[in-house]
């Protein structure tokens, strides 16, 4: 079985629990995922991987890493997805167009909030998960959160525009698979 | 209501407002040009601004101007800038080209007669220049609501009557089609026109091309359609799910535990740290560890100095120089006595004259020494000679 020499640097990145998106701004990464694209090194990859308990998952156009067993507590992944819930609740109320691909400045964030109360509201009860204070050091701390799972990137330096990256459609796909009974959405207020 | 009586007149008077009307046309999106910016465009003559609104070219509006529609559509068609889409333009065109075909029909005179066929030959040409228009305009529109609406519903009720336009469009090329090989078959036989049949290959050509548009139009309008689907349900269900867990019932009603033991994704995992311990080979023979560890073992320096205990001042009387006296044998010297002389080493040494006493048992060590050191240079024999208790080899020079 032959892997492709930047196995090494897939699990690098993989194992820390960070995506390969196509649509990343790092043209290592973009190489990474175009040699993983490939189905005949995709299958030796996950072979690869397999034997180290490792399950190589492909997104739509991002690729990440699941366990065979289960190895953290349910209380944890509660916990995180809790935190995904409102940090992408207050990202959609910000744009409803938040998600791959787009583009955005932790202060146009800024600006929005002195005039959306709603936005507003929902930045402070991001401080529970953040331990911050002041409104830019919460905005700061959530992105360099998501920068480090790697649902965004830094695309530019000068700007300080940061890019969304494919990953973040795990997100969207984790919160379409969650069931809501009928009866129960009915009762939700629109 | 004035009216312009001539061509003439009209075009002289648009010549003359040139300004004026240039700018209201720039700004004609904002629905708000004051009529005190219009003065200053006409050196301040009011009168020309009233004969411009006698003449229907501008309207007043309290105390905001616009172009007048008929002038604006004009304009906006002449320059191809018009952003609606109006397909009874097309409808009307042919309709018309029914009537003037079965007027042509009709009319005995052959001169009237040429007068409709230049008036249908007309009409097609117009039908074709307006249907693509219009599938261009289609397809920016399309593109423009998508990328530039930000309300969702909006975005998607003004998608889908984009949608309706396109196939409306489709109509009507359908029947612009019918009509030209089915319907009026008759008097495309019959009319032989050289010109007619041009203008009628054009037109096809033309509409081939807008039904090709027509159709990468209607996927990207699925396509966008879709997504808006995609994001809105997501916002909705977002939306919901934040509902529930600030209500604390997410987990007692929802299915959000059962998704999440299903889930063994990596990215629940705190982030891993591999302490490998480092190659004790490394660190001991690579150049680059041992900076390394010079520099960390700067930064980790506490800063408290350690105190040293303080010894007891040294005595005089050990730095006094005590003299102690060994007699050193040369036995480079000797060895070289030796050379000289040739007789056997043993007795040699035993009779050399050494500047202090020297033993018998110093002398057998002196002798061995030198057997040992210079062995190149003697010759030992296989002769044995015996003195107080020690046999010794006969060793001369060589």
């Amino acid at each position: 079985m032959e892997v492709p020499a930047q196995t090494a640097e897939i699990f690098e990145i993989l194992s820390k629990g960070q995506f390969i998106c196509s649509n990343s701004t790092d043209s290592n990464i973009r190489k990474l995922y175009s040699i993983m694209e490939e189905d005949q090194n995709f299958d030796n990859l996950c072979d690869c991987f397999k034997s180290i308990n490792f399950i190589l998952e492909k997104g739509e156009e991002y690729f990440y890493f699941s366990r065979t067993e289960l190895k953290v507590s349910l209380e944890r992944k509660i916990e995180v997805a809790f935190r995904w819930i409102d940090i992408m609740d207050f990202l959609k109320t910000y744009d409803n167009s938040f998600s791959s691909g787009y583009r955005f400045s932790p202060s146009d964030i800024l600006v929005r909030i002195k005039t959306d109360a709603e936005l507003e509201t929902k930045l402070e009860g991001l401080k529970r998960h953040t331990g911050k204070e002041r409104y830019p050091d919460i905005i700061d701390r959530i992105l360099q959160m998501l920068e480090n799972d790697s649902y965004i990137e830094l695309e530019n330096q000068i700007s300080h525009t940061y890019k969304v990256l494919a990953s973040f459609k795990y997100l969207e796909q984790l919160i379409l698979t969650i069931n809501i009974p009928e009866d129960l959405r009915n009762e939700i207020p629109e | 209501m004035n009216t312009f009586s001539n061509i003439k007149e009209l075009i002289s008077t648009l010549y003359r407002e040139q300004r004026l009307l240039t700018e209201m046309f720039k700004k004609r999106k904002f629905l708000s040009y004051k009529y005190d910016f219009a003065l200053d465009l006409v050196d301040n003559d009011d009168n020309r601004v009233q004969y411009l609104i006698e003449r229907s070219v501008i309207r007043s509006n309290g105390n905001f101007l616009e172009i007048d529609d008929q002038f604006q559509q004009f304009f906006e068609q002449v320059l191809e800038v018009n952003e609606e889409i109006n397909i009874s333009y097309i409808n009307e065109n042919i309709e018309s080209v029914r009537q003037n075909i079965l007027y042509y029909f009709n009319e005995p005179n052959e001169t009237r007669k040429y007068n409709y066929l230049r008036l249908i030959k007309n009409t097609f040409r117009k039908i074709g220049i307006i249907t693509l228009r219009n599938v261009v305009d289609l397809k920016r529109n399309i593109e423009t609501t998508f990328k530039n609406e930000p309300n969702y519903k909006i975005k998607k009720v003004k998608l889908e009557n984009l949608d309706k336009k396109r196939v409306d469009i489709s109509l009507l090329i359908e029947q612009t089609d019918k009509l030209i090989s089915e319907d009026e078959e008759t008097f495309f036989k019959s009319a032989l026109d050289e010109e007619l049949n041009r203008v009628i290959t054009q037109l096809k050509l033309q509409l081939a091309k807008c039904t090709h548009n027509l159709i990468d139009i209607e996927k990207q309008i699925i396509d966008f359609l879709n997504q808006i689907k995609y994001q809105s349900n997501i916002t909705e269900k977002l939306r919901q799910i934040k509902y529930l867990k600030d209500q604390f019932i997410l987990q007692t009603n929802t299915d959000i535990d059962a998704v999440l033991s299903g889930n063994n994704a990596a990215i629940f995992e705190p982030r891993p740290l591999y302490p490998l311990k480092l190659s004790l080979d490394y660190l001991q023979t690579d150049a680059e560890a041992f900076d390394s560890i010079k520099k960390i073992a700067r930064r980790i320096q506490t800063g408290i100095g350690t105190k040293r205990p303080l010894a007891d001042i040294i005595s005089d009387e050990y730095l006094e120089t005590q003299v102690e006296e060994d007699v050193q044998i040369n036995l480079e010297e000797v060895k070289n006595s030796f050379l000289a002389a040739g007789n056997n080493l043993f007795e040699f040494v035993l009779n050399y004259p050494f500047a202090e006493e020297v033993s018998f048992d110093r002398r057998v060590t002196i002798y061995c020494q030198l057997v040992s050191q210079y062995e190149a240079l003697f010759e030992i024999t296989d002769h044995y000679m015996q003195r107080e208790e020690i046999e010794f080899a006969m060793v001369y020079p060589k």
